[in-house]
């Protein structure tokens, strides 16, 4: 009987699996050498972020421009102070009375940020006869449930995280600008320093520590109120200000399911 | 003459692609990070290294366990809506080592909300300050702490 095992097969196999051996240590050193490049951290741990969702609401009558928000936003996340550079900002809107006679409801609507509203707002130059009305809109990531940005990232890094926030991976992006174009409430920018796109991280750095995002607890009239949906506490800022309210996003039309809540918002408000 | 189960030219081909295909898995196995799939199609690891920064503002909380007095006097009063670092400023490496004095405040932090303007809602006292401005500073006349307790 003649046996399937010859000399040269049986080395051939032994020479086949110490060199499948060696590959397999090589590509488990490049792993670990890959891992290194991508990984460093030193982050705090135990924060598990399904068994949160966290939610911003805003009361427009209770923001009075004073524009600390956006300082404290820029000291605590080194946001470059440049004139275009915001992760938050303000709006001044000016409704002016219509025309005598033109049969509109109101007149021009005049929207001015100077520098974001960083250090507050001048007088107004429209008369002051003119005005129909006028509020500040403070404005950040709009927390979309089905965001625009992470849809047209063409490489993969900007996401929905489970708690939701949308941060964007700066070691992923590439800074070509796609998403600073789809994010239909002006979010985002491009860091002059690290050439990638940058956004309201929701303070995720504070969140995860039991903190409130700066801007948050900077805000002298609590027209800015946060929570998580996940883990309410007693006599939740949350659920009241949804229960008190009449509560709508902005741009509701476009479907981005947008999680910031507003109150107290004027038609007008884009 | 034992016959080849397939003639040479198609086993070559067969090696080619058996062997483009595992550099295909290889590659993708090597460059795919450790936490790729951790929570969705993007790194895991991503959100630890959003969660590493220090915070710069230290919250209220941190001010309450050394200053209890004020914040329960500030927590009374028209300003129990403020945050400490409202006025007074980043108060983390305050709250490491209390020999670092935190920022003096001026009038113009007073102003920056109590300035009138036309749009802010009616509820925020606000003044006009050529109108209004009798002492040398507002913290002559106001308590900031309880604005309409007067010193």
């Amino acid at each position: 009987m003649k046996t399937s095992v010859t000399r040269r097969s049986l080395l051939a196999g032994l020479g086949g699996a110490l060199a499948g051996l060696m590959t397999n240590s090589l590509a488990q050193t490049a792993k670990a050498a890959v891992k290194t490049v991508f990984v460093r951290t030193n982050a705090p741990r135990g924060y598990d972020p399904s068994k949160h969702k966290w939610l911003m609401c805003f009361d427009v009558d209770r923001c009075i421009g004073c524009g600390l928000c956006v300082e404290a936003c820029k000291t605590e996340n080194h946001v470059p102070q440049g004139p275009s550079y915001f992760r938050t900002w303000i709006e001044r809107y000016i409704i002016k009375r219509p025309k005598p006679g033109s049969g509109s409801a109101r007149g021009e609507v005049i929207v001015d940020s100077p520098n974001g509203g960083r250090d507050g707002f001048p007088p107004t130059l429209v008369p002051r006869e003119d005005i129909l009305k006028s509020f500040f809109v403070p404005k950040l990531c709009n927390l979309c449930e089905h965001s625009p940005c992470v849809q047209v990232c063409p490489v993969g890094a900007t996401f929905d995280t489970p708690d939701g926030a949308v941060l964007v991976d700066p070691h992923y992006c590439i800074g070509c600008g796609f998403c600073i174009q789809a994010c239909p409430y002006g979010c985002r920018f491009l860091n002059p320093e690290t050439k990638t796109a940058e956004k309201c991280t929701l303070c995720y750095h504070r969140i995860t520590r039991g903190k409130k995002p700066a801007c948050v607890e900077i805000c002298p009239t609590e027209a800015r109120i946060f929570g998580d949906l996940k883990n309410p506490v007693e006599n939740d800022p949350i659920q009241r200000f949804i229960n008190q309210n009449k509560v709508n996003t902005l741009k509701p039309h476009l479907g981005t399911e947008p999680r910031v809540l507003y109150a107290n918002l004027d038609k007008e408000v884009r | 003459m034992h016959r080849p189960i397939m003639p040479p030219q198609v086993f070559r081909l067969v090696l080619l692609t058996i062997a483009i295909v595992a550099s295909y898995f290889m590659a993708r196995w090597l460059l795919t990070p450790a936490t790729f799939h951790a929570y969705g199609f993007y790194r895991g690891e991503a959100l630890a290294e959003h969660m590493t920064p220090e915070p710069v503002y230290a919250g209220r909380n941190a001010c309450g366990e050394c200053h209890e007095d004020v914040v329960k006097k500030l927590a009374a009063k028209e300003h129990r809506t403020l945050g400490c670092e409202t006025c007074h400023g980043v108060s983390q490496p305050h709250v490491e080592n209390p020999d670092v004095k935190l920022t003096k405040i001026g009038d113009n932090h007073c102003l920056r909300c109590h300035e009138a303007n036309g749009a802010r809602p009616a509820f925020i006292k606000q003044i006009v300050v050529k109108d209004h401005f009798r002492g040398d500073k507002c913290t002559g006349c106001h308590v900031p702490h309880q604005p309409n307790e007067m010193p």
